[in-house]
């Protein structure tokens, strides 16, 4: 068995809300005094037995009851909403900020890369300031000048590193950035969103070094990361933060699971009771639509492989009348995938239904919307319900070391083959 | 309770210590130190033409002032010495108080974005401003000198020998202890009442005229000495002048006062600042 690296317990951060005036000090003087004159606890923040809070109202809490047990080399993915608490818990553990309660306790020499080029200085050169950011990474001297040929190599710029970063492209700058970082060596490494920067390929260098430090050294990581991909690929467990409280621990892809299905911003089902209050004419009302995603297991997420099963019923109010539904599918940014006809039925006075499934891998992952058209005789349009549902699929992907967006509106798998169609064979005297 | 059978290296609390750093730690930062002076030395000249030139050039230039509207226009008492000696010394020591002081005063303010980001000690920091000055003045010190071997070839002007010598150093150390026992204070009331900055740079300046930079302490009169006498800074620039160029007034009870002030300045302010570091990144 590991032993436990980080050990967090009853962490709590509160933070106060709106302008520092005059008021505050005089409610410094008032918190100074009750703390260490009258020996109470903080009057501004209360824990009671039942481990509820109580803050004030002008105050905001940033983290609620954390507790969390980190073993040696286990990478740890942490994810949430923004303003969930995420960076606040990197910056306890880092030691920048200091709990309002609760205790943190660890072995071993934290680094914590929280923002890529912490300590440049625009002025100073590419050499000066692998110096300068390597110091205070925390790295010394000797080992700075042991790995700056490995560095600039790692960052590309070996021709700039005698200009002021100043100078430098954006892109150089974050490359030389990250490569300082990349090459500290400590026992556990605390990384936040640093993928938000750089190019697809820079992600990539970052994910990989990343991959390397947990996997091949088994040094322990603490990793913020709104990629759900990259967490899953990268990390054994995940923390889910909702709100400062922690929502889940576990299993990296039972938590991102979870979270995925949460956070889903879906229109599934529409329904109404009677034709009155319905949308619609004289001529026609809907009576519901839904869409049914054809689930492996209840708490799995909906992802490109999912097939949805659509299902649109409506009143039809016209006595005899030959009438087809279409099913228009958008994307998020309004561009038709396709329009998709019912074959044209005769149907009599009451209600008619439709059902059609779009199988899985077939859409790529993002946002979806489906508007609903009722025609007669093939021509007429009679009603067109628009956006009447509205779905997200999450990314899924297998053997794939690439974390960058997939392009298109579709990822249909078709057949697609590579073979060896010849061998160039080495001829003697060319 | 369970028993703890793990060995925590390191353990983060609600509660800040006076003292919590380790000297093996502060050690250990050594050359970030090194590398922050060098920064801040290089970052004041970078881009200019006569680049540390200027270090001389400053002073140099308020001397000429100095001569012109307080011995010439003003006919303030210099005692026996040479005016240009007598401003110089002044002018050298009071520059570096006064430019560690407003630099270390700011270390909350000016590094919110490293503070806020990466984990060191933040003592480093105001440490590493100091090194910078001193650095400055020890070139100023060297343009001083020159003036003083000037002086003692080219008049009778008799340098202070022997064991008083000694008390140069001290004078120095004195300077730079008090200037980041102040710096450390006013960091921690920047950083959370703005309006203090405001108060740091009008109060050097003001601080100024009750330090006799200007004057010697001799010739201010009976009855306001004792305003003069009540800043801890007075003995540190007599002791200055008395030191090597042999005038100053100087008694023991007001060296000790000095010392005192200082050693309880620079202890406070330093608890003080540590106590406070950690906290402080939550309101800058």
């Amino acid at each position: 068995m590991s032993e436990t690296v980080i050990e967090i317990e009853n962490l709590y951060k509160m933070y106060r809300l709106g302008v520092i005036g005059t008021g505050s000090f005089k409610q410094d003087l008032q918190r100074w005094w009750t703390a260490n004159v009258l020996r109470k606890e903080d009057p501004f923040f209360q824990v009671n037995h039942e481990c509820q809070h109580k803050a004030l109202p002008d105050t905001i809490m940033a983290l609620q009851d954390i507790n969390l047990e980190v073993k040696h080399g286990e990478a740890i993915g942490i994810i949430g909403k923004n303003g969930s608490g995420k960076s606040t818990l990197l910056k306890i553990i880092s030691r920048i900020v200091r709990p309002t309660h609760g205790v943190v306790r660890g072995k071993g020499k934290v680094s914590s890369l929280l923002e890529v080029g912490t300590g440049f200085h625009q002025e100073l050169t590419g050499r000066e300031n692998i110096y300068i950011s390597g110091y205070i990474l925390g790295m010394s001297k000797p080992e700075i000048k042991r790995k700056f040929d490995e560095i600039v190599a790692f960052s590309g710029v070996e021709q700039f590193i005698d200009t002021p970063v100043k100078r430098y492209s954006s892109g150089m700058y974050v490359r030389l950035a990250f490569a300082v970082a990349a090459h500290l060596e400590p026992d556990i490494l605390i990384v936040d969103e640093v993928l938000a920067v750089g190019d697809a390929d820079f992600q990539k260098k970052c994910l990989g070094k990343m991959r390397e430090v947990s996997q091949a050294e088994g040094r322990t990581i603490l990793f913020v990361s709104h990629s759900m991909q990259a967490i899953k690929n990268l990390c054994d467990k995940a923390v889910w933060l909702n709100q400062g409280k922690m929502q889940a621990f576990g299993p990296s892809t039972t938590v991102v699971n979870k979270y995925l299905t949460s956070t889903q911003d879906a229109h599934l089902l529409q329904v109404w009771q009677t034709p009155d209050e319905a949308p619609g004419n004289d001529l026609v009302r809907m009576r519901s639509v839904e869409l049914e995603p054809q689930l492996a297991t209840p708490d799995a997420p909906l992802d490109i492989r999912t097939p949805l099963t659509v299902r649109v019923q409506f009143w039809n109010m016209q006595e005899e009348a030959v009438l087809s539904i279409g099913l228009h599918l958008f994307t998020a940014g309004g561009e038709c995938i396709f329009d998709l006809p019912s074959p044209a039925v005769t149907c009599a006075k009451g209600l008619v239904e439709g059902e059609c499934t779009i199988p899985g891998n077939f859409l790529n992952d993002g946002s979806y919307y489906i508007s609903v058209i009722i025609v007669r005789d093939t021509s007429i349009s009679l009603y067109y319900h628009e956006e009447c549902l509205r779905f997200e699929l999450e990314d899924y992907r297998e053997n794939i070391q690439w974390y960058g967006k997939w392009w298109g509106a579709v990822r249909p798998q078709f057949p697609i083959q590579l073979r060896q169609a010849e061998i160039m064979i080495p001829q003697e005297g060319i | 309770m369970p028993i703890a059978t793990q060995e925590w290296e390191w353990e983060i609390g609600s509660k800040t210590s006076v003292w919590n750093h380790s000297l093996n730690e502060l050690w250990s930062y050594r050359h970030l130190l090194v590398g922050l002076i060098r920064r801040n030395f290089i970052l004041n000249y970078q881009q200019t033409v006569l680049g540390p030139i200027w270090i001389l050039f400053q002073p140099v230039l308020t001397l000429v002032t100095f001569v012109v509207v307080f011995h010439k226009i003003a006919g303030i008492s210099t005692g026996t010495l040479p005016p240009v000696l007598f401003y110089a010394a002044g002018i050298v020591l009071w520059n570096f108080l006064s430019d560690s002081f407003t630099g270390t005063a700011s270390t909350f303010k000016e590094n919110v974005q490293v503070f806020s980001k990466v984990y060191f000690p933040r003592i480093i920091m105001p440490i590493s401003v100091i090194g910078t000055q001193l650095l400055r003045f020890a070139m100023q010190l060297l343009m001083f000198l020159a003036i003083v071997l000037y002086y003692s070839i080219t008049t009778d002007l008799q340098l202070q020998t022997g064991l008083w010598l000694l008390a140069f150093p001290v004078a120095i150390l004195l300077t730079a202890a008090i200037s980041l026992g102040m710096g450390l204070l006013f960091s921690i009331l920047t950083a959370k009442y703005r309006d203090m900055s405001n108060l740091v740079a009008l109060g050097i300046r003001l601080l100024m005229f009750v330090t006799p930079v200007i004057y010697p302490l001799a010739a201010v009169p009976e009855n306001m000495r004792w305003l003069v006498e009540l800043n801890p800074i007075t003995p540190v620039f007599e002791l200055f002048r008395l030191s090597i160029l042999g005038e100053g007034t100087l008694t023991p009870v007001h060296f000790i006062y000095s010392l005192f002030f200082t050693v309880v300045l620079l202890t406070g302010s330093m608890l003080l600042f540590n106590k406070q570091g950690d906290k402080l990144i939550d309101v800058v």
